[in-house]
């Protein structure tokens, strides 16, 4: 069986136009470098951030080519099941407009970051406790987006891979040009227009899938390849990861760093409410739009692909070990070259192969020493059909995109693409950079800032966060599903960060060192995900760490009450100057 | 209603949404970003006024 490589077709147009739009967005970005004087108005944009444009600019920020990239892929293997985490995001976004739940009170307080408030309410050392794991967790999540989206790149413009690295560098430098200098400002008015590119790349995508495979077409690829999974969430994903995503979507809205940014930097309280209510049904489309990109991959190349059939072995296992041989000298270059109706069948082979192999053994009951190695022999192979599963996963949307969009209108889905990425990281820089500027290294400091210093400080910062990011995504292998790593690195020190926030904001007896065992096991749970050794299943490591977050934080807080309890103005009624 | 409509129900409401939205937000956020340069433009004055 031969099946040609697929060549994208990005001509010079395309790249004429990916480029303008680059440039179009360091010159937007750089113009209004005038308008800053102080770090309020670096970090916080002067609070004078409107609805609309408030929308866009925490859309920008979260979705990157990375987002596309994970929830396409999250959508080729979890089939229409993955909508679940959109839905959960549309009622988070609903329940935290609605109410203000967290939210009305940060953006009461004027403060600039979220441990600023840990401080107020816990002292000093809470403050760089909590501001030392989110610039650990925020870094590391930040740390892969580079890769992942080189890989994009690569097969969306066919630019070859010794330049790819210079691509990604240069990706960087621009957005690290405009948010170190323009800071806020800067990225309000650039997430605008990267917003319009965004959206529109994203129509045409959709619209192009649609015309392609069509709902039907995509309906048959996930009935015929999952079954009854590929549609029922509860059935394929479980609810102890349902329970772990509404949880973690109420932190994300509520604190994590660049999405409190946009709350602290809209006009008043009620503003940052209407945002949240609109943003709901933008941030449904940003997890179901590529969603439909991934299970539209799934269909088109499982359109193309022909039927494989086992070897002929005497036993399973040895007709397991002939495909997984000849994965092992195929595999790897047929996910480069776009042949993935090839790589596809097999690894789907070679997981049904293992299934009714581990079927088999738990029908016949215990048995000897044999039977236990056959098991984990099938149980080895399943894992690893599903680890290339997940390979194939990643680059099948973008390796569509090359097969089906045209000249011209390539380019522009690459300039929309290029946008959402770089707002994304402009808007990281800033909000990581402000965490170690603002939380570690001015309150270590041991004397006052002056504006100046702070704002030289946070700038250097993200220089030093820019650095750290290329370095990290050069040396780190990537444990499992993309969206996986990138949730349990938020979830390193999201489940603390929200509980010490409810609980300072609306329980008076909340402490010090309830706080600190909060940050600490919740933390060390998280990290069970990414240590090999450790490994638990993703929601099992995340539903651990919000359960101990808990627990440290009431049994400290029960042990080792306040001196005096917080009265409720202290709670965070009012603001407080508390910058060191 | 089945799994396979409700989730054809979800999708056209996201896609819609983001859509109708989207468009709103292009009209719409020129304006907001005009005021938000007058207000950053103001208190520039305001704080040299301030400093003499």
């Amino acid at each position: 069986m031969s099946t040609p490589a697929i060549v994208s077709p990005f001509s010079l147009l395309d790249g004429a136009i990916a480029v303008l739009s680059l440039f179009a967005t360091l010159w937007i970005g750089l113009r209004v470098k005038g308008y800053i004087g102080t770090i309020e108005d670096y970090l916080v944009a002067n609070r004078g951030m409107g609805l609309y444009v408030g929308a866009a600019s925490l859309l920008s920020t979260e979705v990157g080519i990375i987002t596309y990239m994970y929830q396409a892929q999250f959508g080729f293997v979890a089939g229409f099941s993955a909508f679940v985490t959109g839905l959960i995001t549309l009622g988070v976004c609903l329940l935290v407009g609605r109410t203000g739940f967290v939210i009305t009170r940060l953006r009461e307080m004027q403060i600039l970051t979220v441990p600023e408030y840990f401080e107020t309410r816990y002292g000093r050392s809470v403050r760089v406790l909590a501001g030392l794991l989110m610039a650990f967790g925020g870094s590391l999540n930040l740390g892969i987006f580079p890769i992942i989206e080189a890989r994009f790149l690569a097969v969306v413009t066919g630019i070859p891979s010794q330049y790819l690295g210079w691509t990604m560098a240069g990706l960087l430098v621009v957005a690290l040009a405009y948010t170190a200098l323009g800071g806020m400002v800067s990225l309000i008015v650039t997430n605008y227009v990267q917003y319009i590119f965004l959206a529109a790349g994203t129509v045409i995508v959709t619209l192009t899938c649609l015309r392609h495979v069509g709902w039907s077409g995509m309906v048959g690829a996930v009935e015929g390849h999952m079954g009854g999974h590929g549609f029922n969430p509860i059935e394929d994903l479980g609810l102890g990861f349902i329970l772990w995503q509404v949880l973690l979507w109420i932190a994300l809205m509520t604190v994590w760093q660049s999405v409190a940014m946009r709350t602290f930097s809209t006009k008043d309280a009620a503003v940052g409410k209407r945002m949240f209510t609109l943003t709901g049904f933008l941030f449904l489309g940003r997890a179901l739009i590529p969603m439909v990109w991934g299970i539209s991959a799934l269909a088109f190349f499982w359109g193309r692909a022909e039927p494989v059939t086992a070897p002929v072995a005497e036993t399973k296992l040895a007709q397991m070990e002939q495909i997984d041989a000849r994965l092992g000298e195929t595999f790897r270059r047929d996910l480069d070259e776009g042949r993935l109706e090839r790589a596809l069948p097999q690894v789907d082979l070679l997981e049904r192969l293992a299934r009714e192999e581990k079927q088999r053994i738990v029908a016949a009951g215990a048995g000897d020493d044999d039977t236990a190695k056959r098991s984990a022999a099938a149980e080895r192979f399943e894992d690893r059909a599903k680890d290339r599963r997940g390979e194939i996963g990643l680059l099948a949307m973008p390796w569509m995109l090359a097969a089906i969009l045209p000249t011209g209108i390539l380019g522009l889905v690459v300039a929309g693409m290029l946008a959402a990425s770089i707002s994304t990281y402009a808007g990281y820089f800033l909000g990581w950079s402000s965490i170690i500027a603002q939380d570690i290294v001015a309150p270590l400091a041991g004397r006052e800032l002056s504006n100046r210093a702070r704002l030289r400080l946070t700038r250097l910062t993200v220089l030093g966060l820019t650095v750290f990011i290329m370095i990290w995504s050069l040396v780190y292998d990537l444990p499992g599903p993309a969206y996986f790593y990138l949730q349990v690195t938020a979830n390193l020190f999201m489940a603390p960060t929200l509980i010490a926030v409810v609980g300072g904001l609306y329980w008076r007896r909340a402490s010090a060192t309830g706080a600190t065992l909060s940050f600490l096991l919740g933390a060390a749970a998280s990290l069970t995900y990414l240590v090999p050794q450790l490994r638990l299943d993703v929601a099992t490591a995340g539903n651990l760490s919000w359960a101990l977050a808990v627990a440290g934080f009431v049994v400290g807080s029960v042990l080792v009450p306040p001196a005096r309890p917080a009265a409720p103005r202290d709670a965070g009624g009012e603001r407080q100057e508390v910058r060191s | 209603m089945s799994w396979a409509l409700f989730w054809l129900v979800s999708f056209a409401v996201a896609f819609l949404g983001f859509s109708a939205i989207s468009l709103v937000i292009a009209v719409r956020g020129v304006a907001e970003i005009r005021e938000l340069f007058s207000a950053l433009e103001e208190e520039r004055r305001r704080k040299a006024s301030r400093e003499d």
